[in-house]
């Protein structure tokens, strides 16, 4: 047979085929994408970052292998303090590996914890200028993890990660709505403990914790509050507190030493915890019925008035504002 | 005289055949020692273990980073020397028959040439499997082991933290999930299936080459462009959606016809990051490979039956 | 019925082959019949490039003919059962390096269809038959000339095949080594074997070959037995020992004087340097 008639020959069989396994094979692909197997094509910007060598290893299947070792540069910036490097590095690394919950967490605590107190000491910049970066490096990290969250709904370490991040007091200041960041941390781990985390008492009372602080939210605070009361296990020193501080907002008119007495078991106890509670208040919980508690147990200690820890002067109140003078 | 008989009393089947020329191609491959590669494999699966990083949280995060490395680093490393071993060695062993005139010899004997062309291509594969059978053993080695030492660092600092119990279990299953399971299993098979349809493809290439330089660049070449298969498919439906079919969108159809959909077989990414893959999707894979190799294997043969050698 | 048909049958082959996109192809091989009977040594002797290799190329099954048919026991060399009758050598055979002289015989014994004992024995008498039984265990990589050319003639016989193609089978091997395997050569026909050799080493074909066939730029201009082709009839050799010169001058003038004759030549006759060279070797070995 002739050269040019085989040639013909074989790329008809070519388009044949072809044309018989495509549609098979588009079904396929959509059902890998679908089990989080493989990603979505569109992804041309993280081709644009990933340079030339990697890109081609990259496409090879070997994405998670680039991730890797873009990771090993990532840490390299974080040592030579190159953020803005970094987050470029992170982005291609959950472009690559999207579903790597550690690379979304570790991302997220650069921008967040570490670029964030690094603005807040670094002295090179006037303060309105490092604060406004401490604010936008917090605010990226949340963001990079809430987009860690949207790619993998269903793990609960992201869920867990974002609750503490959100309740931590170094970081609220940065957030435009303080309540609805608690109330989200609140919700970010209920779904952890929903998502069958490791410590799911530790996360339902963290979760307690965020929705005690947010206002206008009591009611329902006080009733998750008495729900996990009911088991002693989570008779936590915090825990006991906010059910306190939630009963006593509940019903202002109650009796502060009755309900103390009831609370923490007897009188020395409760002065301590309520001590504690007065004189360190950095999350910003409640006050409810805690000068009235601390005076009822005063009295039933026999403190001598001079000594009240209610006329002690308090520590200066949080206002990020005083970090950056 | 019993060299006179008439016609002889043997005569070799066609599997037969194939067998004794895959197993002359493997150790023709062995012999030319590319196990060499092994070795090196073995130091970045060893290396692979030294990546820690700092680390920021509690304990389900001691360790993690290793074994997500010895994973994606060994099956990386797997998909590469598979591809370059199935790729090189195809292209190598006919124009090698052919310059070296060995190929009369093979075919002045009664071997009809598909089963010169199947036997060789079953030589490389073989060579590809026992590798990957090798450096899977290696690697499942190398994690388990880890994942056992992970394991006891991570429950150290739990139980030094306080951790209750339910938690330190919970921790340890999902630990133990992230190291050795049939997810990575399935994951070596997609690189072996990948490659078998890489070797099938450079097989027919090799057919119509008249060197080995021009078969290995063309077939990676091919490898590469197969990755894109999938995007100029995706710009073609798109264009049906809208109802706005260019040139360009044909031309993107046509591609997607003519080059294999490599992406296909890139689930190992996913598995690396624990994504459960099902038997059935495992089995559909195995029919596409199967369907690739078979067509290349009947185009290589198609060329080469009455190629003048 | 088979063992009736010629061994080797090649009727009005032409080969073409294309040299460039649209320049004339090139014709190696021009009408060539020729046919070989079961027992017989036939020798296709021609200059390099004279279309040899082409014509048992195609015999073989190795090249399509752009025209004409080759039939070996009567049946078609384009398929492979064809096959199953012939061993083949090639022209400077390379074998697998990496293999040894047994795997060599065991590789290609298999792919004929012998397995087991059969084959273990049959290697043994081939290894015997070569003389390569030292060599055995030797990679073929580090194997002389002439010693691939005896393995390679041990593969061609691995199957019992009735009929033997030999490709140059000496060439570049020295005096020893051809001599060995001209020895071969005839063993084979004493077996009832036939062989089909082409060489360009014309004295060699003399030696071993029935009939002779002569080829040049793709055309058979001569064919028939040996002797008919070589014999000068209008000539005839004397060789005298110890003739002084008045011997040799009467002998002249007796010449001189009868009618019609001529002296073509007079002198001494001279041994070939390459019968030369394997007297002196023997008699070298038997002091």
């Amino acid at each position: 047979m002739s050269s040019l008639r085989k040639i013909i020959v074989l790329l008809l069989v070519l388009l044949a085929f072809g044309a018989l396994r495509l549609k098979f094979e588009r079904q396929m692909l959509t059902e890998f994408r679908d089990a989080g197997l493989m990603r979505e094509q569109n992804h041309l910007e993280s081709r644009d970052r990933i340079d030339q060598t990697s890109s081609a290893v990259a496409l090879g299947g070997l994405r998670t292998l680039v991730a890797t070792f873009l990771n090993l540069r990532a840490h390299g910036y974080f040592e030579r303090q190159a953020w803005n490097e970094l987050q470029d590095t992170y982005e291609t690394i959950v472009n690559l590996a999207p579903q790597t919950r550690y690379y979304w967490e570790t991302g997220s605590w650069h921008m967040a914890y570490n670029a964030a107190s690094y603005y807040l000491h670094e002295s090179s910049r006037p303060p309105l200028r490092r604060k406004e970066l401490w604010r936008s490096s917090i605010l990226q990290g949340r963001y990079f993890l809430e987009r860690g969250i949207g790619n993998n709904p269903r793990d609960w370490s992201l869920h867990a990660s974002l609750g503490h991040m959100l309740r931590d007091p170094n970081k609220l200041p940065a957030m435009r709505d303080r309540d609805a960041a608690l109330m989200a941390a609140h919700e970010a781990y209920d779904r952890s403990v929903e998502l069958g985390c490791f410590s799911p008492m530790l996360n339902q009372r963290l979760s307690l914790y965020c929705l005690a602080r947010v206002r206008g939210r009591e009611s329902e605070a006080l009733e998750l509050a008495r729900t996990l009361h009911e088991d002693p296990r989570h008779h936590k020193p915090t825990l006991l507190i906010l059910l306190y501080v939630l009963e006593f907002d509940a019903d202002p008119d109650q009796d502060a030493g009755a309900l103390a007495l009831r609370i923490f078991g007897d009188a020395k106890t409760a002065y301590e915890a309520l001590a504690h509670h007065w004189r360190g208040n950095r999350e910003g919980y409640p006050m409810d019925g805690v000068a009235q508690g601390l005076a009822r147990m005063e009295g039933l200690l026999g403190i001598p008035p001079l000594q009240s820890i209610l006329g002690q002067k308090l520590a200066p109140g949080f206002n990020p504002d005083d970090w950056f003078k | 005289m019993s060299e006179s008989t008439p016609t002889p009393a043997f005569k070799a089947s066609h599997a037969s055949r194939m067998v004794t020329l895959s197993l002359h191609a493997f150790t023709q491959l062995v012999r030319m020692k590319v196990f060499y590669f092994l070795a090196v494999f073995a130091v970045i699966v060893i290396g692979s273990n030294f990546f820690d990083m700092a680390q920021h949280q509690g304990p389900e995060s001691v360790g993690a980073n290793v074994l997500r490395n010895i994973k994606s680093w060994s099956l990386g490393a797997m998909a590469l020397f598979a591809v370059v071993i199935s790729i090189v060695a195809t292209a190598l062993l006919l124009p090698r028959d052919i310059e070296d005139r060995t190929l009369y010899t093979v075919l002045a004997k009664p071997v009809p040439r598909i089963d010169y062309l199947v036997g060789r291509l079953m030589g490389v594969l073989l060579l590809v499997f026992v590798s990957l059978a090798v450096m899977d053993l290696l690697m499942v080695a190398a994690l388990h082991l880890r994942t056992g030492m992970v394991m006891e660092m991570q429950e150290k600092m739990a139980v030094g933290r306080g951790w209750p119990e339910e938690a330190i279990q919970s921790l340890k299953q999902e630990t133990l999930a992230s190291g050795v399971n049939w997810q990575l299993q399935a994951a070596v098979l997609a690189i072996f299936l990948k490659v078998a349809v890489m070797a099938a493809i450079c097989l027919s290439v090799s057919t119509f080459s008249t060197s080995t330089l021009f078969t290995t660049v063309v077939s990676f070449l091919i490898f590469f462009i197969g990755h894109f298969q999938a995007d100029a498919l995706d710009f073609y439906l798109k264009g049906v959606e809208a109802g706005t079919s260019t040139f360009s969108q044909y031309l993107a159809l046509g591609f997607s016809l003519f080059i294999p959909n490599f992406q296909l077989f890139n689930v190992v990414d996913g598995l690396v990051q624990n994504q459960p893959i099902t038997l059935l999707m495992v089995g559909k894979l195995v029919m596409m490979a199967c369907y690739y190799v078979l067509l290349y294997t009947l185009l290589a043969w198609w060329i080469f039956s009455d190629k003048e050698v | 019925m088979a063992n009736d048909a010629p061994a080797v049958e090649i009727t009005d082959l032409v080969k073409e082959f294309k040299t460039t996109m649209r320049g004339r192809p090139l014709r190696a091989v021009d009408q060539v019949s020729l046919r070989i009977m079961p027992g017989e040594v036939y020798g296709l002797i021609g200059p390099n490039g004279s279309g040899k290799s082409t014509t048992m190329k195609a015999l073989l099954g190795l090249l399509a003919p752009t025209a004409g048919s080759c039939k070996i026991f009567g049946r078609d060399s384009i398929k492979v059962d064809s096959r199953q009758d012939v061993g083949f050598l090639p022209e400077n055979p390379y074998f697998y390096k990496h293999l040894t002289g047994g795997e060599t015989l065991r590789f290609y014994g298999r792919l004929c269809g012998l397995g087991g004992s059969v084959l273990r024995e049959r290697i043994e008498v081939l290894l015997e038959l070569v003389d390569l039984k030292d060599a055995r265990d030797r990679r073929v990589g580090g194997y002389s000339k002439g010693m691939l050319q005896r393995i390679g003639l041990a593969q061609a016989m691995i199957q019992h095949p009735r009929l033997v193609i030999l490709d140059e089978p000496t060439a570049g091997v020295d005096p020893v080594g051809s001599r060995e395997i001209r020895d071969l050569v005839l063993k084979l026909r004493d077996q009832g074997i036939t062989v089909f050799l082409c060489s360009h080493l014309l004295e060699q074909v003399q030696e071993v070959c029935d009939r002779v066939g002569i080829i040049f730029a793709g055309k058979l201009i001569r064919e028939g037995k040996l002797e008919e082709l070589i014999a000068i009839e209008d000539q005839t050799e004397v060789v005298i020992r110890h003739a002084d010169s008045a011997l040799v001058s009467r002998i002249e003038e007796i010449i001189q004087s009868s009618d019609g004759a001529e002296l073509v030549q007079t002198g001494k006759p001279r041994t070939t340097l390459e019968r030369l060279f394997l007297k002196e070797i023997k008699r070298d070995h038997q002091s």
